[in-house]
Protein backbone atom coordinates (compact mmCIF):
# COMPACT_ATOMS: atom_id res chain seq x y z
CA UNK A 1 0.00 0.00 0.00
CA UNK A 2 1.48 3.30 -0.48
CA UNK A 3 2.62 5.49 1.99
CA UNK A 4 0.13 8.24 0.51
CA UNK A 5 -3.38 6.17 0.75
CA UNK A 6 -2.09 5.17 4.89
CA UNK A 7 -1.68 9.35 5.38
CA UNK A 8 -4.87 9.46 3.79
CA UNK A 9 -6.70 7.07 6.06
CA UNK A 10 -5.31 8.36 8.98
CA UNK A 11 -6.48 11.81 7.85
CA UNK A 12 -10.31 10.47 7.35
CA UNK A 13 -10.78 8.68 10.63
CA UNK A 14 -9.09 11.40 12.39
CA UNK A 15 -11.65 13.99 11.44
CA UNK A 16 -14.33 11.00 11.38
CA UNK A 17 -15.29 10.76 7.88
CA UNK A 18 -17.19 7.58 6.75
CA UNK A 19 -15.02 6.25 3.66
CA UNK A 20 -13.98 3.21 2.81
CA UNK A 21 -10.49 1.26 1.89
CA UNK A 22 -10.39 -0.88 -1.33
CA UNK A 23 -7.28 -3.32 -2.49
CA UNK A 24 -7.32 -5.29 -5.34
CA UNK A 25 -5.75 -8.36 -3.86
CA UNK A 26 -4.42 -9.92 -7.58
CA UNK A 27 -1.76 -6.37 -7.74
CA UNK A 28 -1.70 -4.96 -4.54
CA UNK A 29 -3.05 -1.79 -5.60
CA UNK A 30 -5.39 0.32 -3.73
CA UNK A 31 -7.48 3.11 -3.31
CA UNK A 32 -9.39 5.30 -1.43
CA UNK A 33 -13.57 4.84 -1.86
CA UNK A 34 -16.61 7.10 -1.46
CA UNK A 35 -19.82 7.85 -2.93
CA UNK A 36 -19.05 10.17 -5.90
CA UNK A 37 -15.28 8.93 -6.16
CA UNK A 38 -14.32 8.42 -9.94
CA UNK A 39 -12.50 4.43 -9.42
CA UNK A 40 -9.64 3.57 -11.54
CA UNK A 41 -8.82 0.80 -14.07
CA UNK A 42 -8.21 -1.84 -11.07
CA UNK A 43 -11.37 -1.48 -9.66
CA UNK A 44 -13.88 0.12 -12.62
CA UNK A 45 -15.20 -2.99 -12.93
CA UNK A 46 -17.00 -4.20 -10.01
CA UNK A 47 -18.50 -0.28 -9.15
CA UNK A 48 -21.63 -1.58 -8.23
CA UNK A 49 -20.94 -4.45 -5.77
CA UNK A 50 -18.06 -2.01 -4.27
CA UNK A 51 -20.75 0.93 -4.01
CA UNK A 52 -23.65 -1.90 -2.39
CA UNK A 53 -20.87 -2.81 0.33
CA UNK A 54 -19.83 0.67 0.93
CA UNK A 55 -23.47 1.39 1.60
CA UNK A 56 -24.03 -1.94 3.80
CA UNK A 57 -20.60 -0.98 5.23
CA UNK A 58 -19.67 -4.18 4.84
CA UNK A 59 -16.10 -5.31 4.95
CA UNK A 60 -14.44 -8.17 3.52
CA UNK A 61 -13.68 -9.60 0.05
CA UNK A 62 -16.46 -9.02 -2.36
CA UNK A 63 -17.84 -12.38 -3.74
CA UNK A 64 -17.12 -13.00 -7.03
CA UNK A 65 -13.83 -10.96 -6.68
CA UNK A 66 -10.69 -10.54 -5.68
CA UNK A 67 -11.22 -6.87 -4.10
CA UNK A 68 -11.29 -5.94 -0.88
CA UNK A 69 -13.09 -3.69 1.12
CA UNK A 70 -12.78 -2.56 4.66
CA UNK A 71 -15.37 0.42 6.00
CA UNK A 72 -14.39 3.36 8.25
CA UNK A 73 -17.57 4.59 10.20
CA UNK A 74 -18.36 7.37 12.07
CA UNK A 75 -17.29 7.40 15.70
CA UNK A 76 -20.14 6.68 17.84
CA UNK A 77 -20.89 10.44 19.60
CA UNK A 78 -21.23 10.01 23.65
CA UNK A 79 -22.41 12.91 25.60
CA UNK A 80 -21.60 12.55 29.77
CA UNK A 81 -23.53 14.76 31.90
CA UNK A 82 -21.35 15.67 34.84
CA UNK A 83 -17.88 16.21 35.33
CA UNK A 84 -18.02 14.10 38.40
CA UNK A 85 -15.33 11.75 39.83
CA UNK A 86 -16.95 8.35 37.90
CA UNK A 87 -16.51 10.63 34.25
CA UNK A 88 -12.93 10.71 34.77
CA UNK A 89 -12.67 6.98 35.29
CA UNK A 90 -14.95 6.74 32.05
CA UNK A 91 -12.76 9.01 30.33
CA UNK A 92 -10.08 6.61 31.23
CA UNK A 93 -11.61 3.90 29.64
CA UNK A 94 -12.79 5.30 26.57
CA UNK A 95 -9.62 6.23 24.96
CA UNK A 96 -9.48 2.90 23.84
CA UNK A 97 -12.62 2.97 22.01
CA UNK A 98 -13.43 5.06 18.55
CA UNK A 99 -16.03 7.30 20.19
CA UNK A 100 -16.40 11.26 20.17
CA UNK A 101 -17.18 11.91 23.98
CA UNK A 102 -18.55 15.34 24.74
CA UNK A 103 -18.78 16.35 28.70
CA UNK A 104 -21.76 18.72 29.95
CA UNK A 105 -21.49 20.27 33.20
CA UNK A 106 -23.16 23.78 33.79
CA UNK A 107 -21.02 23.84 37.32
CA UNK A 108 -17.67 25.42 36.63
CA UNK A 109 -16.21 24.02 39.55
CA UNK A 110 -15.85 20.73 38.60
CA UNK A 111 -14.75 21.85 35.32
CA UNK A 112 -10.68 21.29 35.15
CA UNK A 113 -8.45 20.90 31.98
CA UNK A 114 -6.16 19.07 33.81
CA UNK A 115 -8.62 16.58 34.56
CA UNK A 116 -10.03 15.90 31.48
CA UNK A 117 -7.79 15.84 28.78
CA UNK A 118 -8.84 15.54 25.01
CA UNK A 119 -12.20 15.65 25.78
CA UNK A 120 -14.80 18.35 24.60
CA UNK A 121 -16.28 20.38 27.73
CA UNK A 122 -19.48 22.35 27.80
CA UNK A 123 -19.58 24.43 30.45
CA UNK A 124 -23.49 25.32 29.98
CA UNK A 125 -26.88 24.00 30.87
CA UNK A 126 -27.65 20.30 28.83
CA UNK A 127 -31.11 22.55 27.14
CA UNK A 128 -28.93 25.34 25.89
CA UNK A 129 -26.41 22.87 24.56
CA UNK A 130 -28.68 20.60 22.61
CA UNK A 131 -30.19 23.58 21.36
CA UNK A 132 -26.84 23.63 19.66
CA UNK A 133 -25.53 20.59 18.27
CA UNK A 134 -26.77 18.04 15.92
CA UNK A 135 -28.13 14.77 17.80
CA UNK A 136 -29.41 11.59 16.33
CA UNK A 137 -30.00 8.19 17.22
CA UNK A 138 -26.54 7.05 16.86
CA UNK A 139 -25.61 8.91 19.53
CA UNK A 140 -25.15 7.95 24.12
CA UNK A 141 -26.24 9.62 26.98
CA UNK A 142 -24.90 9.13 30.38
CA UNK A 143 -26.43 10.99 32.95
CA UNK A 144 -24.09 11.40 36.26
CA UNK A 145 -25.39 14.07 38.09
CA UNK A 146 -28.41 12.55 39.72
CA UNK A 147 -29.29 16.22 40.10
CA UNK A 148 -32.99 16.55 38.13
CA UNK A 149 -32.22 19.87 36.95
CA UNK A 150 -29.08 18.83 35.18
CA UNK A 151 -29.86 15.75 34.37
CA UNK A 152 -33.71 15.49 33.10
CA UNK A 153 -33.42 18.11 30.26
CA UNK A 154 -30.88 16.23 28.79
CA UNK A 155 -32.80 12.84 29.40
CA UNK A 156 -35.83 14.45 27.65
CA UNK A 157 -33.83 15.45 24.48
CA UNK A 158 -32.47 12.06 23.82
CA UNK A 159 -35.49 10.10 24.33
CA UNK A 160 -37.20 12.27 21.95
CA UNK A 161 -34.11 11.87 19.58
CA UNK A 162 -34.30 8.49 20.10
CA UNK A 163 -30.66 7.91 21.38
CA UNK A 164 -29.27 4.20 20.89
CA UNK A 165 -28.30 4.58 24.54
CA UNK A 166 -29.59 6.19 27.24
CA UNK A 167 -28.36 5.50 30.92
CA UNK A 168 -28.68 7.31 34.24
CA UNK A 169 -26.82 7.44 37.36
CA UNK A 170 -28.92 7.26 40.44
CA UNK A 171 -30.11 4.47 43.10
CA UNK A 172 -33.60 2.59 42.61
CA UNK A 173 -35.50 4.98 44.24
CA UNK A 174 -33.49 8.30 42.50
CA UNK A 175 -34.33 6.58 39.24
CA UNK A 176 -38.37 5.52 40.16
CA UNK A 177 -38.68 9.40 41.01
CA UNK A 178 -37.24 10.06 37.67
CA UNK A 179 -39.39 7.82 35.81
CA UNK A 180 -42.67 9.40 37.53
CA UNK A 181 -41.24 13.07 36.59
CA UNK A 182 -40.70 12.05 32.67
CA UNK A 183 -44.33 10.13 32.82
CA UNK A 184 -46.00 13.09 33.92
CA UNK A 185 -44.49 15.25 31.33
CA UNK A 186 -45.80 12.68 29.21
CA UNK A 187 -43.32 10.21 27.52
CA UNK A 188 -44.89 6.92 28.02
CA UNK A 189 -43.50 2.84 29.38
CA UNK A 190 -41.43 1.86 26.42
CA UNK A 191 -39.59 5.41 26.39
CA UNK A 192 -39.04 5.45 29.96
CA UNK A 193 -38.12 1.61 30.21
CA UNK A 194 -35.48 2.69 27.43
CA UNK A 195 -33.36 4.12 30.25
CA UNK A 196 -31.15 1.88 32.06
CA UNK A 197 -31.60 2.95 34.99
CA UNK A 198 -29.57 2.38 37.90
CA UNK A 199 -26.90 2.48 35.19
CA UNK A 200 -24.63 0.09 34.56
CA UNK A 201 -24.49 -3.57 34.39
CA UNK A 202 -24.91 -5.52 37.88
CA UNK A 203 -21.17 -6.08 38.48
CA UNK A 204 -21.38 -5.41 42.32
CA UNK A 205 -18.77 -2.67 42.65
CA UNK A 206 -19.56 0.92 44.62
CA UNK A 207 -16.53 3.03 43.71
CA UNK A 208 -16.15 4.91 41.03
CA UNK A 209 -13.51 2.75 38.56
CA UNK A 210 -16.42 -0.28 39.15
CA UNK A 211 -19.20 2.04 38.27
CA UNK A 212 -17.48 3.31 34.90
CA UNK A 213 -16.41 -0.25 34.17
CA UNK A 214 -19.67 -1.35 34.92
CA UNK A 215 -21.13 1.48 32.53
CA UNK A 216 -18.96 0.61 29.91
CA UNK A 217 -19.78 -2.90 30.08
CA UNK A 218 -23.63 -2.02 29.57
CA UNK A 219 -22.87 0.78 26.56
CA UNK A 220 -20.40 -2.21 24.88
CA UNK A 221 -23.13 -5.22 25.10
CA UNK A 222 -25.80 -2.46 23.73
CA UNK A 223 -23.36 -1.91 20.84
CA UNK A 224 -22.68 -5.22 19.90
CA UNK A 225 -25.88 -7.32 21.16
CA UNK A 226 -27.18 -7.82 17.54
CA UNK A 227 -24.22 -9.75 17.01
CA UNK A 228 -24.14 -12.06 20.23
CA UNK B 1 -22.12 -2.12 12.38
CA UNK B 2 -21.20 0.23 15.02
CA UNK B 3 -17.41 0.86 14.71
CA UNK B 4 -15.87 0.55 17.86
CA UNK B 5 -12.47 -0.04 18.92
CA UNK B 6 -9.65 2.72 18.19
CA UNK B 7 -6.60 2.01 16.15
CA UNK B 8 -3.33 3.87 16.03
CA UNK B 9 -0.99 1.39 14.16
CA UNK B 10 -1.10 3.38 11.43
CA UNK B 11 0.34 6.05 12.86
CA UNK B 12 3.10 4.41 13.81
CA UNK B 13 3.87 2.76 10.67
CA UNK B 14 4.13 6.58 9.04
CA UNK B 15 6.82 7.57 12.13
CA UNK B 16 8.94 4.09 11.30
CA UNK B 17 8.70 4.92 7.56
CA UNK B 18 9.87 8.49 8.07
CA UNK B 19 12.75 7.01 9.92
CA UNK B 20 14.27 5.21 7.30
CA UNK B 21 12.64 1.65 8.22
CA UNK B 22 11.61 -0.50 5.62
CA UNK B 23 7.57 -1.46 6.81
CA UNK B 24 4.71 -4.11 5.92
CA UNK B 25 1.09 -4.02 6.79
CA UNK B 26 -1.31 -7.24 7.42
CA UNK B 27 -4.90 -7.16 7.26
CA UNK B 28 -7.13 -10.17 7.81
CA UNK B 29 -9.31 -10.01 4.79
CA UNK B 30 -11.66 -13.10 5.01
CA UNK B 31 -12.30 -15.31 8.19
CA UNK B 32 -14.22 -18.67 8.89
CA UNK B 33 -15.25 -20.08 11.54
CA UNK B 34 -14.39 -18.75 15.19
CA UNK B 35 -11.70 -17.23 14.14
CA UNK B 36 -10.63 -14.68 17.18
CA UNK B 37 -10.23 -11.11 15.37
CA UNK B 38 -12.75 -9.32 12.72
CA UNK B 39 -12.51 -8.54 9.48
CA UNK B 40 -9.80 -5.77 8.70
CA UNK B 41 -7.36 -6.25 11.82
CA UNK B 42 -4.38 -4.86 11.27
CA UNK B 43 -0.72 -5.44 11.97
CA UNK B 44 2.36 -3.21 11.14
CA UNK B 45 6.03 -5.02 11.29
CA UNK B 46 9.11 -3.09 10.63
CA UNK B 47 12.22 -4.75 9.09
CA UNK B 48 13.59 -5.19 12.80
CA UNK B 49 10.82 -7.22 13.61
CA UNK B 50 9.07 -4.91 15.36
CA UNK B 51 5.16 -4.95 15.45
CA UNK B 52 2.37 -3.17 16.51
CA UNK B 53 -1.45 -4.44 16.62
CA UNK B 54 -2.61 -8.11 15.78
CA UNK B 55 -4.57 -10.34 13.37
CA UNK B 56 -5.25 -13.09 16.19
CA UNK B 57 -5.27 -13.71 19.94
CA UNK B 58 -1.52 -14.50 19.13
CA UNK B 59 -2.23 -17.43 16.75
CA UNK B 60 -0.68 -16.83 14.01
CA UNK B 61 1.17 -13.64 14.57
CA UNK B 62 4.98 -15.21 15.00
CA UNK B 63 4.24 -16.71 10.79
CA UNK B 64 2.86 -13.33 9.76
CA UNK B 65 6.01 -11.51 11.00
CA UNK B 66 8.47 -14.01 9.63
CA UNK B 67 6.07 -13.75 6.52
CA UNK B 68 6.50 -10.10 6.49
CA UNK B 69 10.21 -10.58 6.94
CA UNK B 70 10.66 -11.97 4.19
CA UNK B 71 8.46 -9.94 1.92
CA UNK B 72 10.64 -6.71 3.03
CA UNK B 73 14.32 -8.81 2.40
CA UNK B 74 12.92 -10.42 -0.97
CA UNK B 75 11.19 -6.63 -2.07
CA UNK B 76 8.14 -8.27 -3.13
CA UNK B 77 5.04 -6.22 -2.85
CA UNK B 78 2.14 -8.50 -1.58
CA UNK B 79 1.22 -11.90 -0.43
CA UNK B 80 -2.22 -13.76 0.48
CA UNK B 81 -1.63 -16.26 3.73
CA UNK B 82 -4.33 -18.60 4.18
CA UNK B 83 -4.40 -20.09 7.77
CA UNK B 84 -6.29 -23.23 8.90
CA UNK B 85 -6.00 -25.63 11.80
CA UNK B 86 -4.04 -29.22 10.50
CA UNK B 87 -2.82 -31.88 11.69
CA UNK B 88 0.82 -30.80 10.31
CA UNK B 89 0.81 -27.56 11.81
CA UNK B 90 -1.06 -27.94 14.83
CA UNK B 91 1.32 -27.59 17.03
CA UNK B 92 3.11 -25.00 14.98
CA UNK B 93 1.08 -22.07 13.85
CA UNK B 94 -3.10 -22.60 13.23
CA UNK B 95 -5.58 -21.16 15.04
CA UNK B 96 -6.32 -23.29 18.18
CA UNK B 97 -10.08 -22.18 17.79
CA UNK B 98 -10.34 -23.97 14.80
CA UNK B 99 -11.02 -21.03 12.60
CA UNK B 100 -9.73 -20.09 9.70
CA UNK B 101 -8.73 -16.88 8.23
CA UNK B 102 -6.49 -15.18 4.89
CA UNK B 103 -4.26 -12.22 6.08
CA UNK B 104 -2.61 -10.30 2.80
CA UNK B 105 0.38 -9.20 3.63
CA UNK B 106 1.84 -6.01 2.01
CA UNK B 107 4.50 -3.37 1.80
CA UNK B 108 4.13 0.10 2.55
CA UNK B 109 6.23 2.61 0.03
Amino acid sequence: MKIEIIKEIIKKASSNEKFSVLTNLTNGSSEIFRTGITLSKNFINYKDKIQNHYNLKKSGIIDGTEIFIQNYTKPIEIIIVGAVHIAQYLIEFLKNFNFNITIIDPRKYFITKQTFKDVKIINKWPDEVFENIETNSNMALITLTHDPKIDDPALKHALKKKFFYIGALGSKKTHEKRCKRLKEIGFNNEAINSIHGPIGLKLGGKSAPEIALSIIAQLVFEINKSNI
Amino acid sequence: MRQSFKNTILEEAISWIESGQQVALATVVETWGSSPFQIGSKMVINEKGNFLGSVSGGCVETSVITECLELIKNKNSFKKIDFKISDENAWDVGLACGGEMTVFIEQIN
